[in-house]
């Protein structure tokens, strides 16, 4: 259900300036420019060497075009949290927050450059909230599009660029995380483990030692996977773990493009192989060209730990 | 006629494990002993049993089970909600299931550990590991792990077996689309496409493309069923179900039987098929126009297939040339499908059906006295034929 | 860098130089404060930490800075930048690496412009993809 009063609230914003055009506290310096060099490892000399510049069609020292909404931004004003909001994009995002759309996310960002900015020219910025989608589900949680646009001018009033940028203002799906102590460790995602139970955690616990094992029913020898507690042939409880020689061929195969999932590095081809002992298992095939991979493919097992997971993976047997 | 309970059934077998207070097993292996042990007082076969019913709360699922025990193919499998409650509920539900020869032989069982497992006493917890849970976990971590994934895995391996390729998919999408784009109710009304935008969407899991998957839809269904006596006394033209049935092939996983010889073949669309045709006394030439699950194109193929308008392989052909649109020999999926009109989970394809039996389809094929109805594959399936009341 | 790239020595399917950043807080700061953005998430770890974050991390505009150098790298100081347009994904923090990798998808000889498609992976997947256009000498 979209949020009619928020649509409502929101609706007299599309259209609007933030306010009025932002004048570049500074002219376009050499000394900004170098710090901004600095920081990208930027070694383009049309941005500081006078001479080298002068004989490019730039004809002199530029400024790096990408740098271009660094010239109107306000510095260390911007790290102060209880500032009000200062312009009618800061408006706009309070409104949201007070309907619960907390969470903002950027998703896109379009540069066009017209002109190289020279030192000494001086940009003045006009920022327009330009459009606001219908409500919308995302993986974050509900929300909304917000594409904002800056067009740039130098001090004779041409156009020098524009920047359009996309957001999301989205309603958490789940709570915020907890502040955490500021030694948190870095929190990588991971691919998601098999939970460990009675009748599959002993399948785990050997990867975690580095074998693949398949389970074989002691009364009657049938090998099956996955593991289960009763064997189908003759209804046995009893079994014990055979190592498998981890060789075998591709029975079908499919490469994952999408949806991305964290930890997973999409694409990845996974295969169902038949092992040579008889029983098939599902796992990556990893060194091998996607186009290269095909059913009836000789692969032999390693086991290797993939998104923090140890886990079986095939490749093409040499 | 109707029929009674009275005298239908009788209870011919009893089975149960230890009772402790930490079984050291797991759940499944608990339902698997017993059920084991009742199979053997009744001194029947695993393979004779062909129902199973359980506790919708029960961690252990009805086809895990019939693997782990080596029981076969089902035509009956039953849930019932609401915790105790439930205790009288599963031997009713077999007893209506051997009375009306739903099944033969049906298994009630439940099991728990209750004590070492997950203490009801101790109220809700959210870690439970359950035969689901350790089911996907075998997939999960190798990243097949959308339904899109699922279903590429056997649709690689069928175009591998029948030389059918994805443009032949495309064919589906195609004419699935064509009806769409005339009915109003479908999201993607008056939006056709053509091969050449199948070819060209992007890969979802290689080899289905965003044009073989359905799309995801927000909607509910529903239908109304009683006597076809009552029927007749009411305002709309009755679409009479000529023949139900469920049916869980041997080796069944839930999206992921890949351990039988020929992963392709689905026979639990077999075991359903080969039962809605006895009951119905119909054959697919008898079939005018068919509602197919299509969560995924390739899935149509397997369907045309092994409810017998074609034959293995011959799928890819039998798409061609309008065969399955509006004036072809089999109209498919008339609404556009949950590939176009919408996915409610096979919901939809229902109420199409009784449209086409009303003739009030706003793809409406000349002939519809016998409908097909199907649901989804890859997971135990079901299906009926809809006709028309004398 | 002083040799140029001209647009006759381009063709679609040129792959540009790989680009491994070995990602530091200071890299990131560094950024951060060159663009003037001072956003606290950008260089103050407890700030990121209450937004879910486990560090600090990369703002856009340094993506951006990084991407135009990773192109004019590659073209040569007579190049002009005419576009970046990019999707921007998972976030860029300390201890990490972006590897930038680009490909020519198109040449226009008219409008004396090429196309590049450009990816900034890290270990978490895609921290941005786009299209860089850049104008060179003929
Ligand atoms: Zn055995």
């Amino acid at each position: 259900m979209p949020n009619a009063a928020l649509e409502e609230a929101f609706a007299p914003f599309v259209g609007q300036d933030f306010g009025p055009p932002e004048i570049a506290r500074d002219p376009v310096n050499e000394a900004m420019i170098r710090q901004w060099c600095d920081a990208m490892g930027d070694a383009n000399p049309i941005h500081w060497d006078a001479e080298a510049a002068a004989k490019t069609h730039h004809g002199g020292i530029v400024a790096p075009p990408t740098m271009l909404q660094a010239w109107i931004l306000p510095g260390v004003r911007l790290a102060d949290p209880d500032r009000p909001p200062s312009d009618k994009q800061e408006e706009l995002h309070a409104l949201f927050n007070q309907h619960g759309y907390t969470g903002v996310v950027a998703t896109d960002c379009e540069f066009e450059f017209e002109r190289y900015l020279r030192v000494g020219d001086r940009v003045t910025a006009k920022a327009t909230i330009e459009s606001i989608s219908e409500e919308k589900a995302t993986a974050l949680g509900i929300g909304y599009f917000v594409v904002t646009r800056t067009r740039f001018e130098n001090q004779d009033g041409e156009l020098v660029g524009s920047m359009v940028f996309r957001v999301l203002k989205f309603k958490p799906s789940q709570p915020p995380q907890q502040a955490s102590s500021g030694d948190a460790a870095p929190a990588k995602p991971q691919r998601i483990p098999a939970p460990r139970g009675h009748d599959n955690g002993w399948w785990w616990e050997a990867l975690d030692r580095g074998e693949l094992m398949i389970q074989k029913c002691s009364q009657c020898g049938t090998l099956r996977h996955p593991p289960r507690p009763m064997c189908h042939a003759c209804r046995s409880v009893d079994w014990e773990e055979q190592p498998s020689a981890g060789t075998g061929s591709v029975h079908s195969y499919v490469i994952m493009h999408h949806p991305p999932v964290p930890g997973y590095d999409f694409p990845v081809a996974v295969a169902l192989v038949d092992l040579d002992e008889g029983t098939r298992i599902v796992a990556n095939v990893v060194d091998c060209p996607f186009e290269d991979i095909h059913i009836g493919m000789k692969v032999e097992c390693s086991i290797e730990e993939l998104g923090g997971v140890k886990l079986p993976v095939f490749r093409a047997t040499s | 006629m109707s029929i009674t309970l009275k005298d239908q059934a009788a209870i011919v077998g009893i089975g149960q494990t230890e009772f402790s207070k930490n079984s050291g097993r797991s759940d499944l292996q608990l339902a698997c002993e017993a059920v084991s042990a009742a199979i053997d007082d009744a001194g029947i076969e695993p393979s004779d049993v062909d129902g199973m019913t359980t506790f919708s709360m029960d961690l252990t699922d009805d086809i895990e089970v019939a693997r782990a025990v080596g029981i076969g193919s089902l035509t009956f499998q039953s849930q019932i909600p609401h915790g105790g409650g439930a205790a009288l509920g599963v031997l009713h539900q077999a007893a209506m299931a051997v009375a009306t020869g739903a099944a033969k032989y049906v298994v009630c069982y439940r099991d728990l550990n209750g004590r070492s497992g997950q203490r009801y006493s101790e109220g809700v917890s959210g870690d439970l590991i359950t035969s689901d849970s350790i089911h996907w976990s075998w997939y999960i971590p190798s990243g097949l792990m959308t339904p899109t994934s699922w279903v590429a895995l056997v649709t690689q391996r069928y175009m591998h077996d029948t030389g059918t390729t994805s443009a032949d998919l495309a064919q589906v999408a195609v004419s699935t689309r064509k009806h769409a784009v005339t009915n109003p109710n479908a999201i993607f009304y008056e939006r056709p496409i053509t091969l050449e935008d199948h070819q060209g969407s992007r890969m979802i899991v290689d080899p289905l493309r965003l044009y073989d998957c359905c799309l995801e839809t927000d909607g509910a269904c529903a239908c109304i069923v009683t006597t076809p006596e009552r029927a007749r006394d009411l305002a709309q033209k009755p679409a009479l179900i000529r023949g139900v049935a469920q049916g869980s092939g041997a080796d069944q996983e839930s999206m992921t039987s890949f351990y039988r010889d020929d992963i392709t073949a689905l026979p639990e669309l077999g075991i359903v098929a080969n039962q809605i045709y006895a009951q119905s006394g119909l054959t697919p030439d008898d079939i005018d126009a068919a509602i197919l699950y299509d969560a995924f194109t390739s899935i149509v193929l397997f369907q045309l297939e092994a409810y017998g308008f074609c034959k293995r392989g011959e799928a890819k052909d039998f798409v061609k040339n309008g065969n399955i649109e509006v004036g072809g020999r089999l109209p498919v999926n008339t609404h556009g499908g949950q590939l176009s009109e919408a996915y409610i989970h096979g919901m939809n394809g229902v109420n199409e059906g009784v449209r086409l039996i009303r003739g009030t389809s706003v793809n409406q094929p000349e002939k519809s006295d016998h409908v097909l109805v199907t649901a989804g594959v890859g997971v135990p399936s079901s299906a009926m034929i809809l006709g028309k009341m004398d | 860098m002083s040799q140029s790239r001209r647009l006759g020595d381009v063709k679609v399917g040129d792959a540009l130089p790989d680009l491994d950043v070995e990602l530091t807080a200071a890299i990131i700061v560094g950024g951060a404060i060159a663009s003037r953005d001072f956003t606290p998430v950008h260089h103050d770890r407890s700030a990121a930490n209450a937004a879910g974050m486990s560090d600090v991390f990369m703002n856009i505009l340094t993506t951006n800075g990084y991407l135009s150098r990773f192109v004019t790298d590659w073209a040569g100081p007579d190049a002009a930048l005419a576009k970046v347009a990019i999707r921007l994904g998972t976030p860029n923090t300390p201890g990490d690496t972006m590897q930038l990798r680009g490909e020519v998808t198109a040449v226009d000889p008219e409008g004396g412009t090429v196309d590049i498609a450009v990816a900034a992976k890290n270990s978490w997947g895609d921290h941005a993809t786009g299209t860089v256009t850049v104008a060179l000498p003929k």
